[in-house]
């Protein structure tokens, strides 16, 4: 039986004005709504519609936090716009992530994409790291450019690139540099990149950073990060030599 | 007590950078450190720190603390009554004011001394803190659930091979617990296992409680964490043990509700008894609440053996096969065929002392602990498929090789959330 869709238009309404403490009962009519909405296209687009009037100026946070936990689940690129439209505001900007880092589809990557160019600090943070769980290879040469910057997006930054774990993200590492934590950050991401290759079967690739690294530590850890790292660097190595060591 | 430092990202990055190039204090040697006849000169302790010392925290720390093999050197939480409460117990324990206390974890892990830390902090942390802590080199004593979400597990085990870190689960009772259904399993006197009933508790629900005024005792921001910016209220960030409201087992965004946060003692000990350690479901099968009311909504788990977990069945619609073998504890029911198996040794802990002293040995010996990262967060996937199932009232199958459901773009697209900003695995 066809979702009534006439049982949300006081939930709606009421949802406009929620706020937290308020009374979330007439949720239940959308929680329900969004469940049904997966066998019933129609119902999906009437659900976007009307959350995306929620998520326009006048409405609480926690309005607009309660749209983009459902969107998170039915949005479609129809929704993307007016989730685009709160990523550079720091209060709702998570949230926007939250459903657009989930939604299918090249529209909200691209939405992401761009607002990387349009925020700053922490919520710069947030894009990259939404973009690294998509993996969006677009993202690389921009993740790249942000390695030599301010420390926090420049570590986000690196744990994007290994997170990507492209061949084009290695070598973005690779020519990295950084100093500090951020160092230590890019390193971590090379050990992700090189574990990937392996996976993939590509031990070439994997023993060259392997190598890298191990060569940078050196032979003398002096700390429990160093002795880790030439821990990761070392057994990689073994791994990426296994089937060309003579037995 | 005046926090030990501050506590913003940016003025972290500057401060572990300053104090990378910073002089070494002198070393004094002690008395204690040379140790005694019941007490390993300080060389041979391991160094511990504590993150998250609330009810649980607490009592991990107790367990580390009694040990004369571990020094206890530094606590971490953001809620000042229990980082004070954590730093009195180790300062009391060893009659001097040396242990630190911090608000944030990173300044915890940047300090080279500790070798190991216990985590026990609301489960939106367990990825990020563990990954940070293996990275940085340390192992890694880590409460269950140790997961919020599917994709975090193989994350978290990544990092601890990478890192050739020893990473234990918490779930103590997975051992200790069960043995009225392990060791009948394991002695191969139910033959092969062909299905479990078991009963869990509810998920986690979304949480509307009202805005309140932030105390000044609690780093609101950092105790969120990752999680979505919420306002303050003691009912959201209470650590007691309910899961029904007041407290963050309640709430989604923090907890996966009763059915992780006890389903890692149940679903653990099913999975251990029933030889699915290594396995992850490939079909999650929803069964509807029947029309005429007599039978209630129940979930299927069917493991790639064949074998069949039934949670929260109905009694009505359970076998009542004479020939099963059945064992039972704690709402768990577990048959097999009876047919002819060899039986096999049930692991043990290494060392002494329990699941802790599991770990200490451990982190000795570099071998994996019995609740190994790996086995307990596999564990996790089958109350977080669960969850997924009841909350899309739909039927799903699991590619374990892609770590996907197959041909569900909804079901995928909650196998992970986006992390608050700036908070990132």
């Amino acid at each position: 039986m066809p979702f009534d869709t006439t049982t949300l238009d006081a939930p709606f309404a009421a949802l406009k004005s929620f706020d937290w403490g308020g009374d979330a009962a007439p949720f239940q009519t959308i929680d329900a709504a969004v469940i049904a909405a997966h066998a019933d296209t129609a119902l999906r687009s009437d659900l976007e519609t009307r959350f995306a009037a929620i998520l326009g100026p006048g409405t609480s946070r926690a309005a607009k936090e309660y749209v983009c936990r459902k969107l998170s689940l039915i949005g479609t690129a129809a929704s993307v716009p007016a989730l685009a439209a709160l990523l550079a505001d720091k209060d709702n900007s998570h949230m926007a992530r939250f459903a657009l880092e989930r939604i299918s589809g090249p529209e909200p990557v691209d939405a992401l994409r761009k607002a990387l160019g349009d925020v700053g600090g922490d919520l710069k943070a947030g894009m990259i790291s939404s973009l690294a769980s998509r993996r969006d290879a677009a993202s690389v040469p921009l993740f790249a450019a942000l390695l030599a910057g301010d420390p926090a997006v420049a570590i986000a930054a690196a744990r994007g690139l290994g997170r990507i774990a492209s061949p084009a993200a290695a070598a973005a590492l690779a020519a990295a540099k950084a100093t500090g934590p951020v160092a230590d950050a890019v390193i971590d991401a090379r050990l992700a990149c090189a574990d990937a290759f392996l996976a993939a079967g590509d031990r070439t690739a994997a023993k060259a950073i392997f190598e890298a690294i191990s060569s940078a530590v050196g032979n003398a850890p002096r700390t429990h990060r160093e002795r880790a790292v030439r821990m990761a660097a070392q057994s990689g190595l073994f791994a990426a030599l296994d089937d060309t060591v003579a037995p | 007590m005046a926090p030990r430092s501050s506590t913003t990202r940016r003025g972290f990055l500057k401060a572990t950078a300053a104090a990378a190039g910073a002089a070494t204090a002198p070393y004094v040697i002690t008395s204690k450190a040379l140790g005694d006849a019941t007490t390993p000169p300080a060389s041979d302790r391991i160094v511990m720190g504590g993150i998250g010392l609330g009810n649980m925290g607490s009592g991990d720390q107790g367990g580390f603390l009694g040990r004369p093999d571990v020094q206890y050197v530094a606590v971490c939480d953001v809620r000042q009554k229990w980082r004070e409460a954590g730093k009195g117990r180790v300062d009391g324990k060893y009659g001097n004011a040396d242990c630190a206390a911090f608000i944030d974890f990173r300044e915890l892990l940047a300090r080279d001394d500790i070798d190991a830390v216990h985590i026990a902090t609301p489960d939106q942390w367990h990825s990020i803190m563990t990954i940070a802590a293996c990275r940085a080199g340390k192992d890694v004593y880590l409460q269950k659930p140790e997961t919020l979400t599917l994709r975090e597990g193989p994350l978290m085990v990544a990092a601890a091979r990478r890192y050739g870190r020893v990473v234990s689960g918490g779930s103590q009772r997975v051992l200790e617990d069960y043995r009225t259904i392990v060791d009948p399993c394991w002695a191969g006197e139910l033959g092969r296992i062909t299905s479990v009933d078991l009963n869990v508790g509810p998920p986690a629900m979304a949480c509307y409680l009202p805005a309140m005024a932030t105390p000044t005792d609690i780093d609101w921001d950092l105790w969120l964490g990752p999680a979505p910016w919420e306002p303050y209220n003691p009912g959201r960030c209470d650590g007691n043990f309910g899961t029904g409201g007041n407290s963050w087992r309640s709430y989604i965004d923090y907890s996966g509700g009763s059915l992780t946060d006890w389903g890692a003692h149940n679903f653990g000990g099913t999975i251990f008894a029933a030889g699915l350690l290594d396995l992850q479901p490939t079909k999650v099968t929803y069964h509807p609440a029947s029309d005429d009311g007599k039978s209630a909504a129940f979930v299927t788990l069917t493991y790639p053996n064949g074998v069949e977990v039934h949670c929260n069945r109905p009694q009505h619609l359970r076998p009542q096969d004479a020939k099963a073998v059945v064992a039972h504890e704690r709402g768990i029911t577990i048959r097999g065929d009876g047919s002819p198996i060899p039986p096999k040794a049930v692991p043990a802990y290494s060392g002494t002392g329990g699941i802790y002293g599991d770990f200490i040995d451990c982190v000795k010996t570099r071998q994996r602990p019995f609740r190994d990262i790996e086995l307990a967060c596999n564990t996790m996937t089958a109350p977080h498929m669960v969850a997924l199932v009841q909350r899309l009232e739909r039927s799903l199958e699991w590619d374990r090789a892609a770590q996907q459901f197959k041909g569900d773009d909804e079901a995928n697209r909650l196998l992970d959330r986006a992390r608050r900003e700036p908070w990132t695995l």
